[in-house]
C-alpha cells in the first residue's frame, strides 16, 4: 500500500504495471498519451522488463498487443478515441478470436473536442464488439479497474475496454496502490484454431462470444461499481456513469438521499438494475459524459418513454460538449453561481487560441507555400493532423482540409483524379508514417499529378515530443524505396533566408505533371533538445 | 476545510509546475486532492488553466463549479479576467501577475486592463517579470506567483520550499536557488501588501505600489514600511503612485524613496 499523486492516465498505467503486463503499445494522442509515457518511464527507471515502445499507428499497436497475448503475456493498448477507429479491424476481430494473455484496451474519449476532430463515445465500440467495458469515476477506480479488467480478460479470454474521458485522464489525485504481481511466462496459447479466423473457426468464435454475453451481463448486475440505491418508491431516479457520478454527488451532497440512484461503471449495462430503477422511480435523469449511451438503452433509442426519462436525447442536457458540474447543477435545479462580475471585463476579453511557437519551421513552410501558390489561382492545400493544422489560421491561411490521420495524401489524390491542377497537400513526418505511406504508394503506382509536402520536424510535437519513426535522409530513402524518382523528391530547409529558393522549388514541382514529394526539413524548435539527444543516440548505434 | 484554486496563464508559462508544488503540499499534509489540467493543443501558446481542489474530506468532482474558487492565481493579467467567473464573488481572492503575454494581435491596451484590475476586490497584483529577473531568471515568474499566493494556502513556507527544491533539483542547484529566491520575493511582496492594507491604504493604491517596488528576497524592515505608510497618507500619493504604476516605473524600496517622493523630489 502506497499513496502517490497520479493523473487519471497514470493511474491506468500504474494499474497495468501492477497487474503484471509485459507489453505496452500505443500511438500518442491527447488525452491518452500519458498512459504509455508513464509505463515507458517507470519500466526504464525500475527495470521492470516491460516492452514499451511507440507503435507506428493504433492498428499496429493493437496487433502487437494481440501477439503478446497469443504468447501468453498481458498487454495494455492505449490511444485516443479516434485511434480506435484506426485499430477497429483487429479490435473487432479480437472479440471473435478471443485472447490468451490478458488484453486491456484503454481508450480516452475527448468530449468537447479539447484536442480532437470529433466527439466519440467508445462505449458504443465495446457494445459493438460485445466485450466488457469499465468506466471509472475517479483515479482510484481507474487504478483498480485495470487489474480487474486483466483478470476478466484472462478468465473469459476476451479483450476488455477501459473507457476514460479527458477530465479524468488529465486530472491528478492521490491514489493508493497495491502490491504488484509478476508477469506471465511466455507460452503459446494451446489452441491456435480460434486465432485463425477462417470462416469455420470464426463462426465457432462468434458463437462463443455470444455465449460469453450471459456471463458479462451477470457480472454487470453484481458489479460493485454498478450500485443501485432505492431510497423510496415513487421518488425521482438518477443514473450517473463514470465521471458524472462525482458531479452528481457534489451537486446533491446529502440530498442524494431524496433520489433513487444507479451509478454505472461496468458494461454491458446492468439492465435488471436499470429496470428496477425505472420501476421504482417517478422519472429518470441520466448523466453521462459523452453520448447518451445509457439513455438510449433505457428508452430503446428514444422510442419508449412510458416513464419520463431526461438526458441528452430528450434535450434535458446538451447533446454536444462535455458534461460539467455546472450543467449537472442547472439540470438538478441547483442554482449556478455567477462568479465575480466586474464591469468592463467582457469588453476587454479576447480569445487566445493556440498558435505555432516562435520560430516554428511550419511558419516558414507556410509562408513559402503562400508565396509559391499566389499566381496559380485558387490552390487548396489538403492538410493533416498535427501542430501544422494551425496553418489554417491567419496569418498562414494555408490549410484547407483536415479530416483524419493520413487523409491529406489520399484526398489530394482524389482532387487530382477530379482534374484540378495544381494539387498540393501537407503532412507531418509522424502522421506520414502513421498512415500517409499507403496512400503515397497508390500515388506512386499511377504517378498521380500532385505535390506532397512532408513537414519533417523530427518529432511528434503536438502530443508532447514523442520520438518519430522515420526522419531526415531515412525518409528520403523510404520514399525513394517505394518507387518515386529521386529527381522529384526535393528537400528544402524552411528558413526566412531560403524563402525565394523554397518558393522556386515548390513551383517547379507544382508545374511538374506527375507525383513529387517535397520534404521541408527543420527540427521542431520546442523539442530541439530532445531531437538532438535522439540523433546522438542513433549515431551511437550506427557506430 | 476545503480550498479550491483556479490557476491560469498561457501555455508554456509553467502552470503545471505550480500545480506540482501545490499537489505535493496537499499530499504531505494528508489532505484529499483533485487537480485537473489542460494538455495538448492549447499548450501551444493558448489560454490554459488548472484547478487545484484540496479538502480534509473526500472530493467528488474533479472540476470546480463556477463562482466557487477561493483563489484565482494568474500568471497573466488578461487570463485573470478570463476566469473571474470561477471566483467566489463574496470571498474569493485574486493573485495576478501584471506582465502581459502578448502573443495575439488584438491584445487589449495595458491601460484598459489596469482599470479593471485595480477595481477588483480582494486582489494582490505583482510585477512577476521584475521579481523573476531579480531572482535570477525571467522563467521563474511562475514561482514568484506561488510566493505571492503562498499565504493563502494552509501550508508553511518550508513545505513549499521543499517541493520547489525537488521540482528543480533534477535540473541544477542554480535553478533551485533561483526559484527559492523567486518564492521569497513573491512572499515578501504579498506580506508588504498586507501591511499596507493593515495600515489603512486603499486597495487600489496598495496594488499599484506593490507592482512598482523592487523588493529584496528578505522581509521589508518595519522602519521602511512605516516610511511608505507615511508617504501614502499624503493627498498626492494616489496620483503619484498611479502615475508610476501606469508608466511601469520601478522604485527602490528603501526608506529614502518614500521620503523623496513625499518631498516631491522623485
Amino acid at each position: 500500500m502506497h499513496k502517490r499523486i497520479l493523473l487519471g492516465d497514470e493511474a491506468v498505467a500504474k494499474g497495468a504495471i501492477d497487474a503484471g503486463i509485459s507489453g505496452a503499445y500505443a500511438y500518442p494522442g491527447t488525452p491518452s498519451t500519458e498512459i504509455f509515457e508513464f509505463i515507458h518511464r517507470t519500466s526504464q527507471q525500475e527495470a521492470l522488463g516491460i516492452h514499451a515502445s511507440w507503435s507506428s499507428n493504433e492498428k499496429v499497436a493493437y496487433e502487437e498487443a494481440l501477439g503478446m497475448s497469443y504468447a501468453g503475456k498481458r498487454a495494455l493498448v492505449s490511444f485516443k478515441h479516434v485511434g480506435l477507429n484506426v485499430a477497429a479491424d483487429p479490435f473487432m476481430n479480437s472479440a471473435v478470436s478471443g485472447v490468451y494473455g490478458g488484453v486491456v484496451v484503454a481508450v480516452a474519449d475527448d468530449p468537447s473536442m479539447h484536442s480532437s476532430q470529433n466527439e466519440q463515445d467508445s462505449r458504443f465500440y465495446a457494445a459493438f464488439a460485445q466485450i466488457p467495458c469499465f468506466e471509472p469515476s475517479d483515479q482510484q477506480q481507474a487504478y483498480s479497474m485495470v487489474r480487474e479488467a486483466f483478470d476478466l480478460s484472462e478468465k473469459y479470454q476476451t479483450p476488455v475496454m477501459l473507457r476514460l474521458v479527458t477530465r479524468l485522464a488529465h486530472s491528478r489525485s492521490i491514489v493508493t496502490t497495491s502490491e504488484p504481481r509478476p508477469q506471465n511466462r511466455a507460452n503459446y496459447c494451446p489452441d491456435f484454431s480460434s486465432w485463425t479466423l477462417l470462416p469455420p473457426n470464426a463462426r465457432k468464435g462468434f458463437e462463443l462470444l455470444l455465449d460469453k454475453q450471459a456471463y458479462f451481463r451477470k457480472i454487470s448486475e453484481e458489479h460493485e461499481s454498478n450500485r443501485l440505491v432505492i431510497n423510496g418508491v415513487g421518488r425521482p431516479g438518477i443514473v450517473a456513469s463514470g465521471i458524472a457520478r462525482g458531479y452528481v454527488e457534489e451537486t446533491l451532497s446529502e440530498k442524494l438521499g431524496d433520489y433513487n440512484v444507479l451509478f454505472v461503471g461496468f458494461y454491458p449495462a446492468p439492465v435488471q438494475k436499470l429496470a428496477r430503477l425505472v420501476e421504482c422511480s417517478s422519472e429518470i435523469r441520466v448523466f453521462e459524459d459523452g453520448f447518451p449511451f445509457l439513455e438510449k438503452a433505457i428508452t430503446s433509442d428514444g422510442l419508449n418513454r412510458n416513464v419520463s426519462v431526461k438526458g441528452k436525447l430528450s434535450g434535458y442536457l446538451s447533446r454536444s460538449g462535455e458534461l460539467t458540474p455546472d450543467a449537472v447543477k442547472a439540470a438538478l435545479g441547483v442554482s449556478v453561481q455567477p462568479g465575480l462580475m466586474i464591469e468592463g471585463v467582457k469588453e476587454v476579453l479576447r480569445p487566445r487560441p493556440p498558435v505555432l511557437c516562435d520560430g516554428c519551421p511550419h511558419g516558414d513552410t507556410y509562408q513559402a507555400i503562400r508565396k509559391a501558390t499566389q499566381d496559380y489561382g485558387e490552390v487548396r492545400v489538403l492538410g493533416d493532423i498535427g501542430c501544422y493544422t494551425l496553418g489554417y489560421y491567419t496569418p498562414y491561411d494555408s490549410v484547407h482540409a483536415c479530416i483524419c490521420m493520413g487523409a491529406s495524401i489520399s484526398m489530394a489524390s482524389g482532387v487530382s483524379h477530379a482534374g484540378i491542377r495544381p494539387v498540393l497537400c501537407v503532412i507531418g513526418d509522424s502522421t506520414f508514417t502513421h498512415s500517409g505511406l499507403t496512400p503515397l504508394l497508390d500515388a506512386v503506382r499511377e504517378n498521380t499529378d500532385m505535390t506532397v509536402l512532408i513537414m519533417d520536424n523530427s518529432i511528434v510535437a503536438m502530443t508532447g515530443g514523442q520520438p518519430t519513426m522515420v526522419t531526415d535522409e531515412n525518409l528520403v530513402d523510404m520514399i525513394s524505396g517505394i518507387g518515386l524518382d529521386r529527381a522529384h523528391i526535393r528537400v528544402i530547409r524552411p528558413l526566412a533566408r531560403n524563402l525565394d529558393q523554397n518558393v522556386k522549388t515548390i513551383q517547379e514541382e507544382l508545374d511538374y505533371p506527375g507525383l513529387s514529394v517535397i520534404i521541408s526539413r527543420r527540427e521542431c524548435v520546442t523539442y530541439y533538445k530532445e531531437i538532438k539527444t535522439a540523433q546522438r543516440a542513433r549515431e551511437g548505434e550506427e557506430q | 476545510m476545503k480550498h479550491d484554486v483556479l490557476l491560469c496563464g498561457v501555455g508554456g508559462q509553467g502552470i503545471l509546475s505550480i500545480a506540482y508544488v501545490l499537489d505535493n503540499c496537499a499530499l504531505d499534509s494528508g489532505l484529499f486532492l483533485k487537480q485537473p489540467e489542460v494538455h495538448g493543443m492549447a499548450q501551444r501558446g493558448g489560454a490554459v488553466h488548472a484547478h487545484v481542489r484540496v479538502s480534509d474530506q473526500p472530493i467528488c468532482s474533479d472540476l470546480l463549479p463556477l463562482g466557487s474558487a477561493d483563489l484565482l492565481l494568474s500568471l497573466e493579467p488578461l487570463e485573470a479576467l478570463r476566469y473571474l467567473e470561477y471566483l467566489s464573488p463574496e470571498t474569493g481572492w485574486v493573485v495576478s501577475d501584471i506582465t502581459p503575454f502578448t502573443n495575439i494581435a488584438n491584445y487589449p491596451e495595458t491601460g484598459s486592463l489596469d482599470d479593471i484590475l485595480l477595481r477588483l476586490p480582494r486582489t494582490i497584483l505583482f510585477n512577476g517579470s521584475l521579481l523573476a529577473r531579480k531572482a535570477g531568471s525571467p522563467k521563474a515568474q511562475n514561482i514568484v506567483a506561488l510566493g505571492v499566493a503562498s499565504a493563502r494556502f494552509p501550508y508553511p513556507a518550508e513545505l513549499f520550499e521543499k517541493h520547489i527544491a525537488t521540482l528543480f533539483s533534477a535540473k541544477s542547484e542554480r535553478l533551485v536557488n533561483i526559484n527559492l529566491n523567486a518564492f521569497k520575493l513573491g512572499k515578501v511582496a504579498s506580506t508588504f501588501h498586507g501591511r499596507l492594507l493593515d495600515g489603512g491604504v486603499s486597495p487600489a493604491l496598495a496594488m499599484a505600489l506593490v507592482c512598482s517596488l523592487d523588493f529584496n528576497p528578505w522581509a521589508v524592515p518595519d522602519s521602511v514600511t512605516e516610511a511608505w505608510l507615511g508617504f501614502l497618507k499624503k493627498a498626492e500619493a494616489d496620483r503619484v503612485v498611479r502615475q508610476i504604476f501606469n508608466s511601469r516605473q520601478v522604485l527602490g524600496i528603501d526608506e529614502s524613496v518614500p521620503e523623496k517622493l513625499a518631498a516631491g523630489e522623485a
